[in-house]
């Protein structure tokens, strides 16, 4: 089977070990977590992921930042990324078709099928 | 803020005696119209009904008032007269032994009065003079005083605003964190937890449903901080009132509730969030179905008008919000349930309120609407009806 690799990006640890299992008791997914985002780049650089799930706001570094480091990499800068985020509502989210501003956000919390729909249209526009 | 106004001491005056002894009448007349004479306007009526009428139909500033008319006696006569114009400015013209009666006018809106026999037509125009002046500081004072209390009202209001919007994101961030971990636990433990015992499966499905649940209400709370993210196109409000109701035909089917609809027709097109006001109808809908018990009705009003041409067709506390020119679009929702009680009607938009806690009522319904509406330039008014039953009304500018 084709799995596809996702790297989880959130420092809610709880949260991530969750939805780790739920993606891999899926197995179609090879899922890592990183909680700390200043190590999101090198993560990254060494899981090279099939798509990133990025929470907006941590501490010490923010979603977007990490993003913009990913944008900036040239070994990762074509993965997308799908924001989590807890402050805009599933509203919001979907009066914009998931998508702000060229990224495509999901908000938290939603559930499994939600998110499992915007990871694969964010593989799938890649 | 006082301007200083050039006193005219010689302007004349468009006066109303109200006194039915015709002596007294004749005297309080050539006071007013002998040179030089006080009063351009001189009407005289010897009844309260008359005097109203003449009041209504013409342009007086002050009245001279004998209190013991054939239809009205004594204190009535002057809170009637008050009542109907309080712009007006009221000499109580009184006998010599109705000295008490005629303090006790002063208390209840008549500027002076005067002992008849007791005054020449110079003190006569002195006192009017004075009156007028008193009358006049009393309403801009009056003025003064409502508009600080309606600024000192919404500076509470957009300070509570503020403090809930505040506290929504920061909550929400915390709380809806924590929600999704449950939430995907939850699914987890569904999707690979096959127990044969019911129960199980009774108990994720409710730590499933309440974990919605605090997620919609933490969401509206959200909507409600974050009102300023608007998305507004020119929309068709029958269209939007249409696309509410299918969202609670469920309900209004299972309770058997009628709706009566009267729509005028060719309305002009609102520049409306449409999602947000289908979230507003929504809730007065649903508000309106919870009041009431089985086959029951509502009825939807929607017609246009200027607050110039249809002054009763807006909701006292509207009116002073909006100019004549304005086009409006007016949208009233009535129902024939149990109504608010008038003790708690203050309180219906107070985030949180709410009489239907043990039954799922967050009491945000309201808050969030009114905001709503206010953030498109509108305004709602929800009042209870004079025979049962509650109406909300909301107007919309063009
Ligand atoms: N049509 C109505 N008839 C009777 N009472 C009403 C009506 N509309 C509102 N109320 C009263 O006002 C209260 C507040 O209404 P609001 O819509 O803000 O909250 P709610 O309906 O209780 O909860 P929710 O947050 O689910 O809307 C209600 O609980 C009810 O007591
Ligand atoms: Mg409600």
């Amino acid at each position: 089977m084709n799995c596809k690799k996702v790297l989880i990006v959130d420092d809610e640890k709880g949260f991530t070990s969750m939805l780790k299992l739920n993606l891999e008791s899926i197995g179609a997914f090879e899922v890592k977590v990183v909680n700390e985002s200043k190590y999101a780049l090198m993560t990254a650089k060494q899981f090279l992921p099939d798509v990133i799930l990025l929470d907006i706001i941590m501490p010490e570094k923010e979603g977007p930042d990490v993003a913009i480091e990913i944008r900036n990499d040239p070994t990762l800068k074509n993965i997308p990324i799908v924001f989590l985020t807890a402050t805009i509502t599933r509203d919001e989210v979907q009066s914009q078709n998931g998508w702000i501003g060229g990224n495509i956000f999901v908000a938290k919390p939603s559930s499994l099928k939600e998110l499992l729909a915007s990871i694969e249209s964010s593989i799938a526009v890649k | 803020m006082s301007k200083k106004i050039k006193k005219d001491y010689s302007r004349p005056l468009d006066v109303i005696v109200v006194e039915d002894n015709q002596v007294d009448a004749r005297i309080l007349e050539s006071m007013l119209l002998d040179p030089p004479t006080i009063a351009k306007t001189l009407k005289i009526a010897n009844t309260l009904s008359s005097a109203i009428k003449i009041l209504e139909e013409n342009e007086i500033e002050i009245a001279i008032l004998d209190l013991n008319l054939p239809d009205s006696k004594g204190i009535d006569t002057i809170v009637e007269i008050s009542k109907k114009f309080p712009k007006l400015t009221i000499v109580i013209n009184t006998g010599a032994y109705e000295d008490e009666l005629g303090l006790e006018a002063l208390s209840l809106g008549a500027q002076d009065f005067l002992l008849k026999g007791k005054y020449n037509a110079y003190v006569l125009n002195k006192i009017l003079r004075y009156c007028l002046e008193r009358k006049r500081l009393e309403i801009e004072l009056k003025q003064a005083y409502e508009t600080l209390k309606d600024t000192q009202s919404q500076l509470i209001e957009s300070e509570k605003m503020k403090v809930v919007g505040g506290l929504a994101s920061g909550v929400a961030h915390e709380v809806k964190n924590p929600l999704a971990t449950i939430l995907y636990g939850v699914t987890y433990l569904i999707e690979q937890v096959k127990m044969d015992d019911d129960k199980y499966n009774l108990v994720l499905n409710n730590i499933k449903e309440a974990t919605n649940r605090a997620n919609g209400i933490i969401t509206d709370l959200l909507d409600f901080a974050s009102l300023n993210k608007m998305n507004r196109t020119k929309s068709n409000i029958v269209d939007v009132i249409e696309k509410s109701l299918s969202l609670v035909h469920y309900q209004i089917s299972k309770n058997v509730i009628d709706i009566v609809k009267d729509y005028e027709v060719d309305l002009p097109l609102l520049m409306i969030d449409v999602n947000r006001i289908e979230q507003v109808f929504v809730n007065i809908f649903l508000n309106a179905i919870f009041s009431m018990e089985k086959n029951g009705k509502i009825g939807i009003r929607i017609h246009s008008s200027f607050i110039f041409d249809n002054k009763q067709a807006l909701p006292s506390a509207a009116k002073d919000k909006f100019n004549p020119e304005q086009k409006l679009i007016i949208v009233e929702i009535d129902d024939v349930g149990k109504g608010i009680p008038e003790n708690e009607i203050s309180r219906i938009f107070d985030p949180f309120y709410t009489s239907r806690r043990g039954s799922g009522g967050v009491g945000l319904g309201l808050s969030v609407s009114k905001n709503i509406i206010e953030n498109h330039g509108g305004s709602i008014v929800v009042e209870n009806k004079a025979d049962c039953g509650v109406i909300a009304k909301l107007i919309f500018i063009v």
